[in-house]
């Protein structure tokens, strides 16, 4: 027995005393595997982990630092996030990832802040994230004050005077219509009045009746929710007679989204990239599809993508290491990462990255581009919680 | 005045769905004393079966029958697996295993289906609206408004005609003494369910109807309203459900209709209000069951 363990113990500091050739990155994933958000979670984690397997299979990060990954289901319950976070920190991660929502990322700050590793949250959007969460919270995607001046931009510039909004003050995400009404009225549009509705609700008839009683109707309806309340909303609007043009955001870049049939036609929203032939997007999205044998759905899986080309960059910026605050300051200071969806930039940021936002419309069921413009810098509102 | 009448129809149409979800419920409690929380699950299993049938190239017509049979049976399933082996167990183990049973459902359609929404096929005319009297309405409000009534009618025919009713009536007011008169426990039981899986596979059908997709957890906001509504109308009673079912869709909808803008954020809190000032006139509901005497639940 003493033999066998003293045998044992001699491997195990062989393989203890290898690794300093091939340094490891501890990536910890606090997502939700289960529960509301794992719908979002998900696609992002499938992304990132074709981008590990692409860096670890090309010998790790700069040729030497290999990315571990150590997975915790935090069933989109911000408590169990605060749980997975400090059993991640007690494991000696170099980067946190989170939910794909503001409110369980928020419930880390404590943790992330003093233990001092870096988080990034999957595709949070909401600009209140990092600002509330202190420097070592980053979050991934273009920030919902970002994505609400490029609308409110685009249907000002389409000749639509006048506006309504229907959001729900039940998640941050779910409010970004203000932040619409705020840059549309300061564009010189008519805000003609907001409904909100919760998250779940069923049914809009009342909401869509009170619409369509309008004298003048809006030209344009603004809002960010997403399903199952989006269609739903959509198709109550659509059955009351109510004609505008519905812009929505990010959340709704679903396939069920293009297979409302006439219902889901004119649809415009803002996302996070689109795949234009030769465009990095649509490597990426082959990638995806040789790695599961699936056409890529969604653009979150990308967005996971991103995470981990964002992270690899921060690694090689601190020279190849893999301590968590030299990680944190490399990644406040990247600038210009090309991303499978856009150029991602946190120099100058609070950690709301300056990416792309693209406008799509549905066309025939399919996605039309509209645009990828640069939303004007004064107009867009500041990150306000709700 | 349209406006008014507008709203009404709109709450018809709410109220109906509510009342089928809840009568679900209340079919299975009325005898067997259980709250079946994994109703909402039997919902998604046929919203699910509606999106695979849309993959298949089944017409929807043909798919909404098959839909509510698949429910159907998943509920006689479900009694077979997981409720009989603690049928005369208490009703906080009975409870306690429904709950499993939702969370276990749930995490095999994560599984096995996907994380995500999944998109399901409707018929165009769905979306569609006629102009009746001056009043828009959606076909979709239209198809649950007779749909209820279809339900309803049919299960007071069921009820008062067939055996089986009239031996789950038997079994809803004494189930003890209903054995005695040669009753077949058993049968009542999984007639029951099967009737619960109907009432679940016709109410999915609407909700599916509005909302276009599915996703693992879609049953559990339906089966919540269900309790409300069963709650209010008088748990247990098969009219107390139909009541309050539309009581909950009227109070929801004349909400979210006539509240002032500055108050419409707190609309929910003031419907649970206005439920619990119910409770209080009416401890038992609505309309009482009548096994439940002068009992409080």
């Amino acid at each position: 027995m003493k033999k066998t363990l003293l045998a044992s113990t001699m491997v195990a500091a062989a393989a203890l005393a290898a690794p300093a050739i091939a340094e490891t990155l501890k990536i910890g994933l606090a997502t939700a595997q289960t529960g509301g958000l794992a719908g979002y979670d998900g696609p992002v984690i499938e992304g990132l982990h074709i981008a590990v397997d692409e860096i670890n299979a090309a010998g790790g990060i700069n040729g030497n630092i290999m990315i571990e990954l150590i997975e915790k289901d935090v069933r989109s319950d911000p408590a169990q996030t605060a749980i997975a976070v400090q059993e991640l920190a007690d494991e000696g991660v170099s980067v946190i990832v989170l939910p794909c929502d503001a409110d369980p990322s928020l419930a880390a700050i404590g943790t992330v802040s003093s233990a001092q590793i870096p988080a990034i949250s999957t595709c949070a959007s909401s600009p209140t994230l990092p600002m509330i969460g202190g420097d070592f919270m980053f979050a991934n995607f273009p920030g919902d004050n970002v994505q609400a001046t490029v609308s409110a931009e685009w249907a000002w510039g389409e000749g639509h005077k006048s506006a309504y909004i229907i959001y729900s003050p039940d998640s941050q995400y779910t409010t970004m219509p203000l932040y619409f009404a705020d840059v549309f009225t300061a564009l010189g549009g008519e805000m003609l009045g907001e409904d909100t509705h919760s998250i779940g609700q069923q049914d809009f008839s009342a909401i869509a009746t009170r619409i369509a009683a309008l004298d003048p109707q809006p030209d344009v309806i603004m809002t960010s929710s997403y399903e199952p309340d989006f269609p739903s909303m959509l198709k109550a609007l659509r059955a009351a007679g109510v004609t505008a043009q519905m812009i929505g955001s990010d959340g709704i870049d679903s396939p069920t989204t293009f297979s409302l049939g006439d219902v889901g036609e004119g649809v415009v929203f803002t996302t996070a990239g689109h795949a234009t032939e030769g465009s990095p997007l649509a490597e990426f999205n082959a990638k995806y599809e040789a790695a599961t044998g699936n056409p890529s759905e969604t653009v979150f899986n990308a967005v996971g993508y991103d995470l981990v080309i964002v992270v690899a960059e921060a690694v090689k910026a601190a020279g190849g290491s893999t301590d968590p605050v030299a990680i944190r300051n490399a990644m406040a200071e990247l600038e210009n990462v090309r991303g499978a969806t856009s150029l991602i930039t946190y120099k100058g940021t609070n950690g709301m990255p300056v990416r792309e936002v693209t406008l799509i419309r549905v066309n025939g069921g399919e996605r039309e581009l509209v645009g990828q413009p640069s939303p004007t810098a004064e107009l867009i509102p500041a990150p306000r919680m709700q | 005045m349209d406006l008014l009448l507008q709203q009404t129809v709109n709450a018809f149409a709410l109220g109906g769905t509510y009342a089928l979800l809840a009568l679900g419920l209340a079919v299975v409690f009325s005898i067997m004393g259980l709250i079946n929380f994994a109703h909402g699950e039997l919902m998604t299993i046929s919203g699910y079966t509606l999106m695979y049938c849309g993959i298949a190239g089944i017409s929807f017509l043909l798919a909404v029958p098959v839909a509510i049979a698949v429910a159907m049976i998943a509920a006689v399933l479900m009694e077979r697996i997981a409720f009989r082996p603690v049928r005369n167990s208490s009703a906080a183990t009975m409870l306690v295993t429904s709950f499993a049973v939702s969370m276990i459902l749930q995490v095999l359609f994560q599984n096995f289906i996907s994380t995500r929404s999944q998109p399901v096929i409707l018929p165009q005319v769905l979306s569609d609206s006629i102009t009746l009297g001056g009043l828009v309405i959606g076909l979709n409000k239209i198809a649950a408004i007779v749909a209820t009534v279809v339900m309803l009618v049919f299960l007071d025919i069921f009820m008062k005609r067939q055996k089986t009713g009239i031996a789950m009536r038997a079994a809803a007011e004494d189930f003890n003494v209903a054995r005695l008169m040669g009753i077949r426990a058993n049968t009542v039981i999984a007639g029951a369910f099967a009737l619960s899986g109907m009432l679940a596979g016709v109410a999915a059908v609407l909700w599916v109807s509005q909302r276009s997709s599915v996703d693992p957890h879609m049953g559990f906001l339906p089966v919540v309203k269900a309790f409300i509504a069963a709650i209010l109308g008088g748990l247990g009673s098969l009219r107390g459900a139909v009541a309050g079912g539309f009581l909950l869709g009227f109070i929801e909808i004349y909400l979210a209709a006539f509240l002032p803008p500055e108050m419409q954020e707190f609309r929910e809190p003031i419907g649970l209000s206005i439920v619990v000032v119910v409770l209080l006139f009416r401890p038992n509901g609505l309309i009482p069951a009548a096994s439940l005497k002068s009992e409080k639940v």
